[in-house]
């Protein structure tokens, strides 16, 4: 009976020995083995990090680091807003090295508060649409273009005769509940909209934008009231007009582009005049040390490379891979895109409209989206 | 006798998960002198102390000082201002965490409420399948809410997995996506709580009240009335930890919540530090009311605990006699049953997995809804433009396992020393602190473990953790210990401290105590905490995407960013895999505890649930 429960306890404990072994060594191992990867990353120096929100950029850094040996960039993928709120909870002490997003405010404050690296415009030929987005202090050049406040519509639920020509035209009743457009809070290419549009009605050209602040207010209060539908980004917008819930909306062409080609064909974008022109930005850290900051030039120059651009171009081919090229001599990645001449376009200034954008979007929370 | 009485009352309240207890005196080792014990127990809550507060302390306390002095962290231009607490408290946000005091008071309530009407039909009646809800009970708790949300989406959204099988349910769109959607899906959420803390008490509560009040003449809701006040220490835990859990989520307020222009805090604290340049400090000040939003309840609950005593157990506790319904009534109590678990569980899962195999899921389609499997070829075989889910999930299971391991080991060192306390000050501190806790929102951690660690005396002098897995796993680790502590505290304070005495009078050393006299009787809790957080951890959205390092992207991030580009066809196929893993995990780790661990492991300790 003894020798029995002896057994008995034997066989207890070498279960537990061996399950705790074996959990306690697949664990180990774990933890090794990440530490082993994070180390190895950090012994080949300093990296380059780009923090980005394009929807190419893993197919761009994962061919540049196949031609370009040296060095390995790395990629943190994210949207706009958490990539901008790493940058500023960073501060001083920042880990980026390369930020490539859409639109140029972000770029401006950055540059105003001296954290970006001036002069990184590539020697190569910029068409005019992209010689217009170029930062004065070349602290940060386009890589492609883009336009914001496209009229995506379903031509299956409005035909092209009835559309709205101008932007006082989407506040008759004739228009009342078919219109969407995007959150400026959840949505990257919607502030640079609503700034456009203030912009062009308030016809700002300099000084203070009090003026076209307040007629843009005015004219998006009224646009609520003939019944405006807003959603969070263009994917819940595009869905919106999918679903019949709204015929059209005031979004990024791209994101009508893809939706056309893909999901709906019905969909079609046309253009008001004027739409604002909304580039895909880079810009590079101008407080990283030097190897770094020169690492990310050899990024920045690939970016604006045949090569580069033509990665660019099928690295999201239902997306952010349907814009303009801002490069002479380079096509659009697919014939859906009209030509860049045909398209009505303003360019607006990020150092004017980028410190208002809190503000402005304040006033939109309150006035608009929950209004 | 005194010590069976003893061992009784100490389960009364010991066995309630999530609720940090006091053990009767009767139960706590004997006093050793001072001089011998003082520098033990010292340097132990000191390390602990240390621990919690690189982990929590630090890094909130770094963004929560954003509140009134942005200029510390580069943020603002005042060492001191109340500008933001206005700020805070007007417009949008005040409006936000108006709207997440009522709906946390009314889901923390309805919750309680139904839980206990689920916990009694399941413990103290013959209801069918009464193994299956407890099991169930334990998939909704790990189950995230924005995953419920996108379930609920996928069926209820116009061309969506409802309309495809021919379910008229346009109408019910509109309502759910409102107040009503967002207070059903946030108890759901808080159910699983409060029925695992009402019936550890209902187990404890012999049928003899029942039988007194209707002895005495009481009718059945009189004897409700009567019984219902026993359960006064366990129905207050839940309001409280349902109040704490349904004000910090984010889930709900950021799909359910924005959509219906139904703002709540955890969303305006987000909203905050969208823009360019992020408001940290209006969101400190969000963070630090939904920290003290907590507060009153654990007030409450104190208060309405400490008038009587709910002492109920002794050895004369008998136990407790079932409810035996007749045929008819026990098949109409289950289906109520089973229809609660419908709508909490079985609806949502049942949008998402249809929804997955819907061809342009939410799209008007003329010609008829299609059913594909294109949505999961697109993530098993992607292209260049599509994100596989092999790497993203591997390293969630990976992160999955360091978190819940070294997660299980902190809580089960803090869930001890709360149970075994005084029940001074001490144990109170550590106790608000934890439920605390558990309200701040996983992005408020999240940045202010960047603002922390990325400090430059930290990075460039001590270690450098920034944009590191390291970091991210202390950063869920983090996220995690509260709930969890608070979850092992209950059952861990159940262990007779006399079992470990008597297994070193007779001589085994520290840690043959521990694996003969207490392993055995936590093994359980151990297993099923673990598997709480490491379920949890793969669902964490809100740390993952501020934390995550280039180029290692959890599978929670992934799947946002094809929800966000309204892949939704893509981004619920994912979803539904990586519940799925997470489901064949649980099996697995399931399996092996009932392969290795002896019998008698499975038999005692801990019965929250039954393996």
């Amino acid at each position: 009976m003894h020798t029995t429960q002896q057994s008995v306890r034997i066989t207890r404990g070498r279960r537990v020995l061996i399950g705790a072994s074996a959990a306690a060594a697949a664990l180990a191992s774990l933890t090794l083995s990440i530490a082993s990867a994070q180390a190895s990353a950090r012994a080949q120096g300093p990296t380059l990090v780009v923090y980005s929100a394009q929807g190419y950029d893993s197919a761009v850094v994962t061919a540049f680091n196949k031609t370009n040996p040296g060095f390995i960039v790395t990629l943190n993928d994210n949207s706009t807003g958490p990539l901008l709120q790493q940058i500023q909870a960073e501060g001083t002490h920042p880990k980026w090295g390369v930020l490539w997003v859409d639109g140029s405010q972000a770029f401006a404050a950055l540059d105003r508060q001296g954290k970006l690296a001036k002069g990184i415009v590539p020697k190569v030929s910029f068409n005019a649409v992209g010689r217009a987005n170029i930062a004065a202090d070349g602290s940060f050049v386009p890589t492609g273009l883009t336009a914001t406040g496209a009229l995506v519509y379903d031509s299956s639920q409005i035909s092209p005769a009835r559309l709205p020509k101008t932007w006082a035209d989407l506040l008759k009743p004739e228009y009342a509940h078919m219109l969407g457009m995007n959150d400026p809070t959840q949505s990257g290419p919607t502030y640079p909209l609503i700034a456009g549009v203030m912009n062009d009605l308030g016809h700002y050209t300099n000084g203070s934008p009090a003026s076209a602040i307040r007629t843009g207010e005015a004219f998006f209060t009224r646009l609520k009231k003939n019944g405006l539908v807003i959603n969070a980004t263009n994917g819940p917008t595009l869905g919106a007009i999918q679903s019949h819930k709204i015929a059209m909306a005031i979004i990024q062409s791209s994101a009508g582009y893809g939706a056309e080609i893909s999901t709906s064909p019905t969909i079609r974008v046309a253009y008001l005049n004027p739409v604002t022109a909304l580039p895909g930005t880079i810009g590079i850290d101008g407080l990283m040390p030097k190897t770094v900051q020169d690492e990310a030039r050899k990024f920045v120059d690939y970016v604006l490379s045949p090569a580069g651009q033509h990665v660019m171009q099928i690295g999201d081919p239902q997306g952010d891979s349907l814009f303009w090229p801002v490069l002479n001599g380079e096509k659009p990645a697919n014939k859906v895109i009209p030509a860049l001449s045909s398209v009505p376009m303003q360019t607006t200034n990020p150092y004017v409209w980028g410190p208002l954008e809190n503000q402005i979007n304040a006033w939109f929370t309150a006035h608009v989206t929950n209004g | 006798m005194t010590s069976t009485s003893t061992s009784l009352v100490t389960r009364d309240t010991a066995t309630l998960p999530g609720v940090a207890v006091s053990p009767s005196s009767a139960t706590r080792p004997a006093p050793t002198s001072p001089a011998r014990r003082w520098p033990t127990l010292a340097w132990g809550s000191l390390a602990i102390w240390v621990v919690l507060g690189l982990l929590i302390v630090a890094p909130v306390v770094s963004f929560l000082l954003l509140a009134t002095s942005p200029r510390l962290f580069q943020q603002g231009s005042s060492y001191f201002t109340l500008r933001y607490v206005r700020e805070a408290l007007s417009g949008t946000t005040g409006r936000g965490l108006f709207d997440s005091l009522w709906v946390s008071v009314v889901a923390a309530v309805s919750s309680t409420g139904i839980a206990t009407l689920v916990a009694w039909l399941v413990q103290r009646t013959n209801v069918y399948g009464r193994r299956v809800w407890g099991l169930l009970m334990w998939l909704l708790l790990l189950v995230p809410t924005w995953m419920m949300t996108l379930g609920w989406g996928d069926l209820l959204q116009p061309y969506g997995a409802a309309s495809t099988v021919g379910l008229p349910v346009s109408w019910l769109y509109g309502e759910f996506f409102g107040p009503l959607g967002i207070v059903i899906v946030l108890t759901t959420a808080a159910l699983p709580f409060a029925y695992f803390i009402v019936s550890a008490a209902l187990r404890g509560l012999g049928s003899e009240f029942e039988d007194a009040a209707r002895i005495h003449g009481a009718g059945r809701l009189r004897t409700v009335r009567t019984v219902l006040p026993i359960l006064a220490p366990a129905l207050w835990s839940a309001v409280a930890i349902g109040f704490a859990e349904t004000m910090s989520d984010f889930g709900v307020a950021f799909t359910l919540g924005y959509h219906a222009n139904f703002p709540m805090a955890t969303y305006t604290l987000f909203a905050a530090i969208s823009n360019f340049p992020a408001n940290f400090s209006v969101a400190a000040v969000i963070a630090v009311l939904l920290i003290v939003a907590t507060i009153p309840p654990i007030v409450l609950q104190s208060r309405a605990t400490r008038r009587r005593s709910y002492a109920v157990l002794s050895g004369r506790t008998r136990t407790p006699r079932r409810r035996e319904f007749g045929p008819m009534a026990r098949v109409g109590v289950t289906v109520g049953l089973g229809a609660v678990f419908l709508v909490a569980l079985g609806a949502p899962v049942l949008g998402a997995v249809v929804g997955s195999f819907v061809r342009n899921l939410g799209i008007y389609a003329p010609a008829g809804v299609h059913f594909t499997t294109a949505s999961y070829a697109a993530i098993l075989h992607p292209t260049i433009a599509d994100k596989s889910i092999g790497a993203p999930l591997v390293l969630s299971n990976q992160l999955g396992i360091v978190v819940a391991t070294a997660t299980g080991v902190l809580a089960y060192v803090l869930g001890r020393r709360l149970g075994a306390g005084r029940g001074g000050w001490g144990q109170r501190v550590t106790d608000v602190f934890l439920l605390g806790t558990v309200a701040i929102p996983g992005v408020v951690l999240g940045v202010g473990y960047i603002f922390f660690y990325n400090l430059s005396a930290i990075s460039s002098h001590l270690i450098n953790l920034y944009q590191t897995l390291p970091l991210l796993m202390l950063a869920l680790t983090a996220n995690a210990l509260p709930g969890q502590t608070r979850f092992m505290a209950g059952p861990l304070a159940q262990v007779q401290p006399s079992l470990a005495e008597a297994a070193r009078v007779h001589g085994a050393g520290r840690w043959r105590t521990w694996r003969s006299a207490q392993l055995p009787l936590v093994a359980r809790v151990l297993v099923w905490g673990w598997l709480l957080t490491f379920t949890k951890t793969i669902a964490e959205l809100a740390i993952s995407q501020v934390l995550y390092p280039p180029s290692h992207e959890p599978v929670s991030v992934t799947i946002q960013a094809y929800l966000g580009n309204y892949q939704l066809g893509t981004g619920t196929a994912m979803t539904v895999l990586t519940l799925l893993e997470m489901l064949a995990v649980i099996g697995v780790v399931l399996g092996l505890f009932r392969l290795l661990a002896p019998r008698g492991w499975r038999r005692i300790g801990w019965s929250g649930v039954r393996t």
